[in-house]
C-alpha cells in the first residue's frame, strides 16, 4: 500500500507503546504519539525523527482527536485502564482496526484477571462493538523490539481477530517491527494468546531469562 | 460528526432513528491534514468519502509529473475513484486534502451492509450517481464544446465556492490550461 496509514499509538511513552512506535517508524506509517496524563511524547517524537529523518512522527495530547485522525489505533495501556479508554474514543474508533496488547495479569503475574471463557481482547470488542479489534503485540515482550531474533531464529508475533481484511492490514504492521507474524485465528483465539504470556512471563521469572525469550512456531 | 451526512441523505430519503443509527453504525469518522492524502494511485480505493468540513481534490499525474484535477469536493459532497471502488482494480487517481478537513468514509462492506438493512439507501446512491453523472456530462460538454473564456465564466458561477477557496493553479488544472492562461483569461474578463 502506498498511501500512509494513520496509526494512533495510545499510551505511547510505555515500554511497550514506546518500543512499537521506534519499530514502526520504519515503516510507511504517520504516527501519531499519545502523551499520558503525567508525561509527553515530545521527546519521543524527537528521537526517533532524528533517528529515521524520513519519518512522519508527531506527539499529540487529545486521544479522542488522535483517534479522529488514525486509520489504525493501538491501545498500548494496562488492561485495567482499557475500559476508561473505550469511553473516550468509542465514537471516533467506529469502524476502525484498534489493537489490543494488553495481557489480563494479576497483581501476583500468577494468573489472569479475567475469567477463562474471556480474554481482554474480547471485552475491549463489547466495549467498542463497531470497532474491529485485533489481538496483537501481546506474546511480545518490549525487549524484543530491539532484538526480534532470538537464537538465530525470527520470533513470532500472534494476531487475533474477527475481520479479514483488519487482520491483512495488522499483518503488514506487525511484519514492519520485525517479528514474524501469525495469524492465530478468530478474537477468541486472545483466550490462549493471553494465556501463553502468562506462560512466558512465569517462565521468564523462573528462568531468568532476563526478558529475552518469545514464541516460535517450529515446523516442517 | 456525521451533520451534513445526514442532512443530505435525509434530503433524499426520509430517515427513521432506527435507520439513521444502523447507517451510523458502519460509517468510518476521519480527520485529514492539510495536504495529507486519502488515497493514492495504485492503491484500491477501499471507500468513499463524504466531506463534513474542508475540502479535497482528486486528480491524476501525468509523466512529467503534471497534476490533472478532475474534482474537488467541498462540504457537503462526496469523492472517490469510483471505478476502483466498483472493480477493487487499483485508483488511477490521488485524493488530498486541500484544507484540515473532516470526511466521513464509506466502505464498500460498510456500503453492502447499510444496503441491506437499510433498502432505501439504495435510492440515495442512485441519486447520488445520477447527480455526479449530470456534472460530469455538463463538464465533459463545457471541455469540449465551449471557448475557454466561456468555460471559466460558467466554472465561476456554477462552483463560486470553489473558485473563492481553491487556488488559481488548481483551478487551470481543473480546466485543463496552464496558469498563466487562466491569469490571462481571468485579466481580459475583469477588463470587460
Amino acid at each position: 500500500m502506498q498511501t500512509k496509514q494513520t496509526v494512533s499509538i495510545i499510551g505511547s511513552t510505555g515500554n511497550m507503546g514506546s518500543a512499537i512506535a521506534r519499530s514502526l517508524a520504519k515503516g510507511n506509517y504517520r504516527l501519531l504519539l499519545l502523551s499520558g496524563p503525567n508525561n509527553t511524547a515530545d521527546s519521543l517524537a524527537d528521537e526517533i525523527k532524528s533517528l529515521n529523518p524520513g519519518a512522519e512522527v508527531e506527539s499529540i495530547d487529545c486521544c479522542y482527536n488522535a483517534s479522529w485522525e488514525a486509520d489504525i489505533i493501538i491501545l498500548a495501556i494496562p488492561f485495567g485502564e482499557e475500559f476508561a479508554m473505550a469511553e473516550k474514543i468509542r465514537e471516533v474508533a467506529n469502524q476502525k482496526i484498534v489493537i489490543s496488547i494488553a495481557n489480563p495479569l494479576n497483581g501476583t503475574y500468577d494468573g489472569l484477571s479475567t475469567s477463562p471463557d474471556t480474554s481482554a481482547a474480547e471485552q475491549l470488542q463489547k466495549l467498542l462493538p463497531n470497532s474491529k479489534v485485533v489481538k496483537a503485540f501481546n506474546t511480545s515482550f518490549s525487549t524484543n523490539f530491539n532484538q526480534p531474533v532470538l537464537a538465530g531464529k525470527q520470533t513470532d508475533a500472534f494476531i487475533a481477530g474477527d475481520d479479514e481484511e483488519a487482520l491483512n492490514l495488522v499483518s503488514d504492521l506487525v511484519e514492519t517491527t520485525g517479528f514474524n507474524p501469525l495469524i492465530a485465528g478468530p478474537l477468541s483465539m486472545s483466550r490462549t494468546l493471553e494465556g501463553m504470556q502468562l506462560l512466558l512471563v512465569q517462565l521468564n521469572i523462573k528462568n531468568e531469562y532476563n526478558w529475552q525469550a518469545g514464541w516460535k512456531i517450529l515446523h516442517n | 460528526m456525521y451533520e451534513l451526512f445526514f442532512k443530505s441523505l435525509n434530503e433524499k430519503i426520509a430517515l427513521t432513528k432506527e435507520e439513521e443509527e444502523i447507517i451510523k453504525s458502519y460509517l468510518t469518522p476521519k480527520k485529514l491534514r492539510k495536504k495529507q492524502y486519502l488515497l493514492q494511485a495504485g492503491d484500491v480505493c477501499k471507500a468513499i468519502a463524504f466531506v463534513e468540513k474542508g475540502t479535497l481534490r482528486a486528480y491524476s499525474t501525468d509523466e512529467k509529473g503534471n497534476e490533472h484535477i478532475i474534482q474537488f469536493a467541498l462540504e457537503g459532497w462526496t469523492i472517490s475513484d469510483l471505478y476502483s471502488f466498483i472493480t477493487g482494480e487499483p485508483a488511477q487517481y490521488h485524493i488530498d486534502a486541500l484544507e484540515d478537513s473532516e470526511i466521513v468514509l464509506i466502505t464498500k462492506s460498510a456500503q453492502d451492509e447499510i444496503l441491506k438493512r437499510v433498502p432505501k439507501y439504495e435510492t440515495y446512491t442512485r441519486m447520488q450517481l445520477t447527480g455526479a453523472y449530470m456534472a460530469m456530462q455538463r463538464r465533459l460538454t463545457s471541455i469540449i464544446s465551449l471557448p475557454v473564456e466561456e468555460r471559466y465564466i460558467q466554472f465561476i458561477s456554477i462552483y463560486p465556492d470553489i473558485a473563492q477557496r481553491v487556488p488559481q493553479h488548481m483551478i487551470a488544472s481543473y480546466m485543463g490550461l496552464k496558469p498563466e492562461t487562466l491569469s490571462r483569461i481571468r485579466k481580459k474578463i475583469a477588463s470587460k
